[in-house]
């Protein structure tokens, strides 16, 4: 499991999968984030499914051309030979049960090897990673209803959809909700895992390189799901840490009692950011409690309702609680 | 202990006030103008040909097995289209609703569909196809052809029969009322937890959703009890286990299947309920409640009925493709095999609909393992139904093109299947547009099974085949509809597309969303082409042979087409596996016999339909907490059920002068005419 054959692997690979795609459309060859993997635990995501892929086609292109080839070959016009009593064979029956069989075992073996590659919970594919030598950033997600509030206990900041993460460094993320089920997904870079309310879930990546992506909700959690977006922004260290300094310095500062303001039902249309100094020491077990302990922010009928509606003036009118 | 609803509440209509009709919707208004149309223009028809009374004695009152199965397919065929209709809008929404500049109509910021409206449309598009559409589709099949491949009279139980088809009914029923009156759940036809509980989801729609699913659930498990029971006990003399039909083999392990999963999602339903009215806490986040558990109840269920759809489908596979092959099965005890490896792994895989809810690298690693091994029976199928075409003599008839078409279908979905069963790609895409075009992929291989088995069946059912030509053209439109539609999902789903988005914000996805548009304006040309198979093969009623297609080797070939009331005038004895082909190879498959025994046939009644009718009106009222209503409606079921178990009516005895005349003259004994009344048997015996 050395990094650079995976790549190389990966390399020669990708034209074969991205073929149909390019048939398709050209244009929107740039859209299929599949194959633009960044970092390595979408790298080995990407590695896994390729192997997994050609080795289903083993089976799959065989078959598919005998799909294609048998009934042309023994129509009723071609008179081609006919034996309508012929209805077992043992060699076949144990071909038909032993391909699939050893080609099922191989995929086996090789999926329980990416699990554990690039579990969330501590992707075996960082350990090595350039990035394991320092310490990790940590960051606390919340999914609200419907905004993702990003805690960072180290640094003592917040923000409100915007992660900015530096390049090189192993990210660790811990995951709650406080109301909803979400899902946590940023295409290219991290595995897709939920943020469940009263439960604590995680997550964790390493990019190289300085970029922007696109992370979004990927589990229904009400009529502001669709607009539950945020950009994941990787800086290099120094543009980080002035970053960093610069929201410290921001007098907006993240209590509790203003969160609990932030997790009343709200829409925010276009990811607009906004950032805290010195948030809650404690925010993100507080929110898991509360949780526990039975709260919900509640969302009224009258609120779903109006979500996206004209009147709403853009739907980024906060509900009152009730 | 109750829980408090938002809004009014009334002792004696509940929730339900003038407010809870959406008559400011231009879009609901404009289909009940057009439902409440065709509804006046049936029961109009109806009354203008004096049919009523035959609707009620011949069909609503009915225990005929093969009665139920077409009111079934009617049913399912129905919300097959209504279904749809929830589906092309879904598309279209997305297609407008692409990008922060897209344009907005009807009130939306943007597309056309608010989130309130386009959240409940993809839930009710999920609920009706699976429980309202595919599932009667494979109940409707296996009421009709099960009884007559094994050579029985009717059902086990054609009351229960009956009922299971009413409480179905009901379930649709609601769903339908919910588009008028009130609204349907948004949380998806999973009902997410725990935003179906009732502080993030007040309204009524929830509600409606889980009465409608509840309803059809129990009737559902009926059916299975049911098939399980004729399939074991009703076979006719010398057709044992091993010379059962392959359809009747999947319909036992499906019924298997539906009988030990159904009951958990009534409890699970049950228990969604009483968190729901009681303010219990099962499926909450906090106060020690586990939505979790409410997942894993939902998928214990979920997963296997995907099977429980599957299965009958590679059966009706396996009954078309030797036919129209002219060639015996290849590889029946391993088909067999095949189906109990399905149904039994089918019960160990619930967790991956669920990887991401993070569960650890052993536990994936376990059910990812566990979902692959399904590939070898379904591989396993695929080449015995290869190998039976392989040295045969194949016609390309209409039942046929959908079966292969099924099979390539299934190739795909398999592949894609098999992707997403391993942990590491599904960590990818999951809840995405992908795993959309995968279960589509499925469930297009369960429809082209069901068009292939309802064209298969037709004439066996009615007298006449369907139209072939139409026919094509509706297989060939349907095909490429469905091909453009779901395979730019796949795409869309690797470009990051979820599934449920009211709104998309990347607009350089517009050309795929054009293309699986196309796909829907294409299967809307289907439509027009089934419409025109229907009319044109019901205006000409070309009249088929007892072994319509010529190749049939099964034994409900023998009996007349279209198939009499009683099914076989003497029960069969049988000989072969392929009763029909062995038969054919004798020289005796015409040889009639020379006298009739009495037949005892079960008496129609009204209980099962006044059963689903009170059931709909329980679940109304439960959805509304209209009380006093649901007490009253559930205690008349019940006083009606202590009615029914006092009748004396066993049955009637149809004499042998009246079998003869009928076998002389089939269109008399035809399950669309009107039989004249029949004394009942108790009503004889006491004379």
């Amino acid at each position: 499991m050395n990094p650079p054959k995976q790549r190389r692997a990966s390399l020669l690979l990708k034209p074969l999968l991205a073929l149909p795609a390019l048939l398709l459309s050209g244009c929107t060859m740039a859209g299929i984030r599949l194959f633009h993997p960044a970092g390595l635990v979408a790298g080995a995501e990407m590695h896994y499914t390729l192997i997994l892929v050609i080795t289903m086609l083993i089976i799959i292109v065989p078959t598919l051309l005998m799909t294609i080839i048998f009934p042309l070959r023994y129509h009723h016009s071609r008179n081609a030979k006919y034996t309508p009593d012929w209805h077992f064979s043992l060699t076949i029956e144990l071909l038909a049960w032993g391909i699939p069989f050893a080609i099922v075992a191989f995929l086996c073996y090789l999926t329980i090897q990416g699990v554990y590659a690039v579990n969330p919970w501590a992707p075996g594919i960082l350990a090595n990673a350039p990035g394991a030598r320092q310490p990790p950033i940590n960051v606390e997600v919340i999914a609200t209803d419907w905004q993702w509030v990003f805690v960072y206990p180290d640094q003592g900041i917040a923000t409100i959809d915007d992660l900015v993460v530096p390049s090189g460094r192993v990210v660790h993320l811990q995951m709650t909700a406080t109301s909803n089920m979400n899902g946590f997904y940023i295409p290219q870079v991290a595995p897709m895992v939920d943020a469940m309310p009263a439960m604590e879930s995680r997550d964790a990546f390493e990019l190289d390189q300085p970029a922007t992506y696109t992370g979004f909700s990927t589990d229904f959690s009400g009529a502001g799901f669709s607009w539950m977006q945020f950009s994941t922004r990787v800086v290099p260290q120094a543009e980080f840490d002035s970053w960093v300094a610069s929201v410290q310095a921001n007098p907006n500062q993240l209590t509790y009692a203003a969160f609990q303001k932030i997790a009343q039902p709200t829409v925010n249309a276009g990811a607009k950011p906004a950032y805290f100094s010195a948030p809650d020491k404690n925010l993100f077990g507080e929110v898991m409690t509360a949780a526990m302990q039975g709260v919900v922010y509640p969302v009224p009928d009258s609120f779903t309702k109006r979500v996206s509606d004209n009147s709403a003036q853009g739907a980024q009118a906060p509900a009152s609680p009730q | 202990m109750q829980v408090a609803v938002d809004g009014p509440w009334s002792p004696l209509l509940g929730r339900l006030s003038l407010a809870a009709i959406p008559y400011d919707n231009p879009i609901l208004v404009s289909t009940f103008a057009v439902v409440a149309l065709l509804g006046i223009v049936i029961i109009g028809a109806a009354l203008y040909f004096g049919k009523l009374g035959y609707i009620w004695r011949e069909w609503l009152t009915t225990v005929d097995h093969k009665k139920i199965g077409v009111m079934y397919i009617i049913l399912g065929l129905v919300m097959l289209f209504r279904g749809f209709m929830d589906g092309a809008m879904m598309r279209t929404q997305q297609l407008l609703a692409d990008g922060p500049n897209s344009p907005g109509y009807l009130g939306a910021q943007h597309g056309y569909l608010p989130p309130y409206h386009f959240d409940q449309i993809y839930t009710a598009h999920g609920t009706l196809m699976l429980f309202f559409a595919a599932t009667p589709l494979v109940a409707g099949l296996g009421n009709l052809i099960v009884p007559l491949q094994i050579g029985a009279r009717d059902m086990a139980f054609p009351y229960l029969n009956a009922t299971s088809l009413w409480l179905t009914v009901s379930g649709a029923a609601l769903c339908m009322i919910s588009l008028f009156v009130g609204e349907f759940s948004n949380a998806t036809w999973v009902g997410l937890m725990p935003f179906s509980e009732m502080p993030t989801n007040p309204g009524v729609g929830v509600d409606y959703w889980m009465w409608a699913f509840q309803l059809s659930s129990i009737g559902t498990t009926f059916n299975a009890i049911n098939m399980i029971a004729t399939i074991v006990k009703m076979r006719a003399p010398g057709m044992r286990w091993f010379r059962m039909p392959v359809y009747c083999w999947s319909s036992l392990t499906t019924n298997i299947i539906g009988l030990s999963i159904f009951p958990v999602v009534t409890v699970a339903l049950t228990m969604l309920g009483i968190d729901r009215y009681f303010g219990t806490h099962f499926f909450t986040a906090g106060y020690g409640g586990n939505f979790m558990l409410y997942v894993n109840l939902f998928w214990i269920w979920g997963h296997p009925e995907v099977y429980f759809l599957m299965l009958p489908a590679f059966g009706l596979f396996s009954e078309i493709v030797p036919t129209f092959s002219n060639k015996a099965l290849f590889g029946y005890p391993t088909m067999v095999a095949a189906s109990f490896s399905i149904g039994g792994i089918g019960w160990v895989v619930w967790a991956h609909h669920f990887f991401t809810m993070g569960m650890g690298p052993e536990l994936n690693g376990y059910f990812s393992a566990a979902t692959m091994l399904v590939g070898i029976p379904t591989g396993v199928k695929a080449f015995n139904w290869l190998f039976t075409m392989y040295r045969g003599r194949i016609t390309y008839a209409t039942p046929m093109l959908w079966a292969l078409i099924g099979l390539v279908l299934l190739l795909i979905g398999g592949l894609t299947g098999m992707m997403l069963s391993a942990s590491v790609f599904d960590y990818t895409v999951h809840n995405s547009l992908f795993v959309v075009a995968h279960f589509h992929c499925m469930v297009l291989v369960i429809g082209a099974a069901l068009f292939a088995g309802v064209t298969y069946w037709w004439p066996k059912v009615f007298g006449f085949k369907l139209d072939e030509r139409n026919g094509q053209m509706y297989f060939w439109t349907f095909v490429l509809a469905s091909l453009l539609v779901f395979v730019p999902l796949f795409y869309l789903g690797f470009a990051g597309v979820t599934r449920r988005l009211d709104y998309i914000y990347n607009p350089a996805l517009k050309p795929l969303l054009w293309v699986s548009e196309g796909g829907i304006g294409m299967y809307f040309v289907s439509l027009f082409y089934f419409g025109k198979m229907l009319y044109v093969s019901l205006r000409d009623q070309i009249p088929a042979q007892a072994d319509a297609w010529g190749t049939g080797r099964t034994l409900e070939w023998l009996t007349h087409t279209p198939v009499p009331f009683y099914n076989f005038a003497v029960t069969p004895q049988i000989n072969a596996r392929d009763e029909l082909a062995w038969r054919k190879a004798k020289g005796v498959e015409g040889v009639q016999p020379t006298h009739y025994v009495p037949i005892h046939l079960p008496s129609n009644t009204a209980v099962p339909v006044i059963i689903g009718a009170l059931a709909t009106v329980f679940g109304f009222a439960m959805t509304w907490r209209i009380w006093w209503l649901s007490i009253a409606s559930l205690l008349a079921i019940i006083i009606v059920v202590i009615i029914r178990s006092f009748d004396k009516n066993e049955g009637y005895v149809l004499s042998a002068e009246d079998i003869a005349k009928m076998e002389n003259q089939v269109a008399l004994a035809s399950i669309i005419a009107e039989q004249p009344k029949r004394p009942a048997l108790a009503q004889v015996e006491a004379h």
